[in-house]
């Protein structure tokens, strides 16, 4: 067993984190004031202007598929960058990125869907959550009914991120009642300008999802992703690699956020001593770097059998349980440490604070993780002692 | 124009340093290993200057296995291939001269680049020496460099205090980089992933035909005596600055 990174892979990792140090970092007070302000943190110019610095050192599809101009990284390093970007609340990503699921277009598809999505000049979304099927995603009421060349959509999905903001959805309808999630789930790429229309939902966090309404969208037949029927396969594989990056940024925010407090529990002085001599605070400290501990472990460990070409989706829903509730215990023991100063909105804390929350509830709440890896066991797919 | 940088690989200047038993050398476990920072200007400068004129980048660097992985930044950053020599022995800048000039002569380098000192133990002493081994010109400082190609000259401006100095000189050279001669880039992506494929050389003192005739030697480190805990001047502000002046006439003891 080595725990050591390779020398690519250290290599990637100080290089993201120079570059968030030194080029996204800074605007940290910006976003915050946009923020405050009711406006969106970074703008869209901002971050174009960052990604195509980025791009300029090859940061840009870096889990792209070569032939389409990425960089292909493996899994692993493309957790440890996530790491990196973690580390702060601004919110970037590196340009070049499309859905995993839309590789499975046909190749008029990815002319008109996929290489526009991964240049930037289209932007998706993934439309599943129904107000009726969140966790049992395989109960969406939404239909399709085919008409002559095409399809004609009903129904309403809810949650979606980007939903405001895409030009087109991978949207998921019910073609066939009778098989219902299994074979009657078919996934469709509606434009924007087929006539769905969205509606901002307000959250507590600092971006909005969107509620898509679609009454009577027709959606020409050409548009099927995939095949007719085998939508549900597709939405579980774009839920699944997902699943790793969650926990990834986590423990950037985390360990962000615990040098904060630790900083900030050496300087802050009470009684005449500074609270960081009580071991009260001391034992939030050591929880918090035990939690992060476990959770890069766990989460690389998930990545690491992506690259190896194992089987992941148990590991991954562990490190997704367990980095999700981590950012949360981190995010309020440093909170607790700073005092009022925590709960202020001079620093970023509450606004993390509000932010890992939803680490708990999408791309599967806790409660469908462990009721995940339960069944997983209870079943004897994963047995105990054998990894 | 064939450029050869030396680098040092130094402890990260956020590192709190602690003295190891036996006080003659500092402990390793845990130290965060950079690049010298000056010497990054040095990489950051050959690369220009090949880009401009064509050629090659060369870097060497000298130190145990570790060092391997300053080199392979480098040749992230664009460098063309590495030569580490490899030692694990405490060395002083005398030897350690000695063995990159042993490499520089092997090959005949157009131009020698390293930072102006390194930030380990400030000794600003590996460039210049290696100037001398060679019997070659050297500026040391430098803010500003111009290669002039086709008459095989430079143009060097060094800081000295308040005033700039601009020297002219043929190359070969020695040039040590100053802070703001240029701004270092970030490796690429596609160097990263290539520059596990290009070349580093690993060299010993002995194939060099360097005998480690060390002539200085660390007595003994210790570190800097505690600093007492801040003092906080609260109250009336008039009353509080006449604190403050006291306070510094009487225990700093600075005005
Ligand atoms: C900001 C945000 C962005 C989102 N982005 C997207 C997106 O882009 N695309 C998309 O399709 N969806 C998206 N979602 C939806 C998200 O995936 C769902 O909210 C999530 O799956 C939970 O579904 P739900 O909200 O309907 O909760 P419910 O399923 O109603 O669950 C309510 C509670 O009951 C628990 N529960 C449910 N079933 C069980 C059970 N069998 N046993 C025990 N407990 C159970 C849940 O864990 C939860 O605590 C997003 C949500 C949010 C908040």
């Amino acid at each position: 067993m080595d725990f050591s990174l390779g020398a690519e892979e250290k290599l990637i990792r100080d290089t993201v984190r120079d570059f968030v140090e030194r080029e996204v970092m800074p605007l940290e007070s910006e976003v915050l004031r946009n923020e405050r302000e009711g406006r969106p943190g970074v703008s869209p110019h901002t971050l174009k202007v960052l990604q195509r610095k980025a791009k300029d050192i090859g940061f840009w599809g870096i889990n792209t598929p070569e032939e389409y101009g990425g960089a292909n990284l493996g899994s692993l390093a493309t957790a440890l960058a996530f790491v990196e970007l973690g580390r702060t609340f601004v919110p970037f990503q590196f340009g070049g990125y499309a859905d995993n699921i839309l590789y499975s277009a046909t190749p008029e598809q990815k002319e008109r869907y996929l290489i526009p999505t991964i240049e930037g000049s289209r932007r998706s979304c993934f439309a599943l959550t129904e107000p009726g099927a969140g966790s049992d995603a395989g109960n969406i009421r939404m239909t399709a009914v085919k008409d002559g060349k095409s399809w004609v959509l009903n129904g309403e999905k809810i949650f979606i991120t980007n939903g405001n903001e895409a030009d087109f959805a991978m949207v998921f309808a019910v073609t066939d009642p009778s098989k219902g999630a299994h074979g009657g789930v078919t996934c469709f790429l509606a434009d924007r300008d087929m006539g769905w229309r969205s509606q901002p939902i307000r959250t507590m966090g600092e971006w909005d999802p969107g509620a898509l309404v679609f009454e009577d969208v027709r959606v020409p037949e050409e548009n099927i992703l995939g095949q007719e029927g085998h939508g549900f396969d597709l939405a579980m594989r774009w839920i699944g690699a997902a699943r790793w990056a969650i926990p990834a940024r986590a423990i950037g925010a985390a360990e962000r956020l615990l040098g904060m407090a630790i900083e900030h529990a050496k300087s802050r002085v009470t009684f005449g001593e500074p609270i960081a001599n009580r071991q009260a605070i001391q034992w939030m400290i050591a929880d918090c770097a035990v939690e992060i501990d476990a959770a890069k472990w766990m989460t690389f460990k998930a990545a690491w059998m992506a690259d190896q070409g194992l089987d992941n989706r148990h590991q991954s829903s562990m490190a997704k349980l367990y980095g999700a509730n981590m950012a949360n215990q981190v995010v309020d023991r440093v909170l607790q440490i700073h005092g009022g100063m925590g709960y202020t909105k001079d620093l970023p804390i509450e606004r993390w604070y509000r932010e890992v929350r939803l680490f708990r509830i999408f791309d599967g709440t806790d409660e469908i993780q462990r009721y995940i890896i339960a069944r997983n066991l209870i079943k004897g797919n994963v047995r105990l002692g054998e990894d | 124009m064939k450029i050869l940088v030396m680098v040092k690989q130094v402890p990260d200047t956020a590192t709190r340093i602690r003295v190891a038993e036996g006080n003659a050398s500092i402990v390793t476990d845990g130290i965060k290993w950079v690049i010298n920072p000056y010497d990054e200007f040095a990489i950051e400068e050959a690369l220009r200057i090949k880009e401009r004129l064509g050629g090659e980048v060369v870097v060497v660097s000298a130190g145990p296995q570790r060092v391997e992985e300053a080199i392979r930044q480098t040749l992230a950053m664009g460098a063309d291939r590495g030569v580490h020599i490899k030692t694990d022995e405490a060395l002083d800048s005398h030897v350690v001269a000695q063995a990159l000039a042993a490499v520089a002569r092997a090959e005949n380098f157009d131009l020698i680049l390293t930072g102006k000192q390194a930030v380990d133990d400030d000794a600003a002493q590996v460039g210049p020496l290696v100037a001398v081994f060679l019997d070659v010109p050297q500026v040391t400082v430098v803010l500003k460099l111009e290669v002039d190609a086709e008459h095989q000259r430079l143009v060097a401006e060094r800081e000295l205090e308040g005033s700039i100095e601009v020297v002219e000189l043929p190359y070969p050279a020695v040039i040590t980089a100053q802070r703001g001669l240029n701004e270092p880039r970030y490796p690429t992506l596609p160097n990263i992933m290539k520059a596990k494929k290009k070349e580093v050389r690993v060299e010993s003192l002995q194939a060099l035909g360097i005998v480690p005739n060390v002539k200085v030697r660390t007595v003994s480190l210790s570190e800097p005596p505690e600093r007492p805990a801040a003092k906080i001047l609260t109250g009336d502000p008039v009353a509080a600055a006449h604190q403050l002046v006291e306070l510094l006439h009487a225990e700093a003891k600075v005005i």
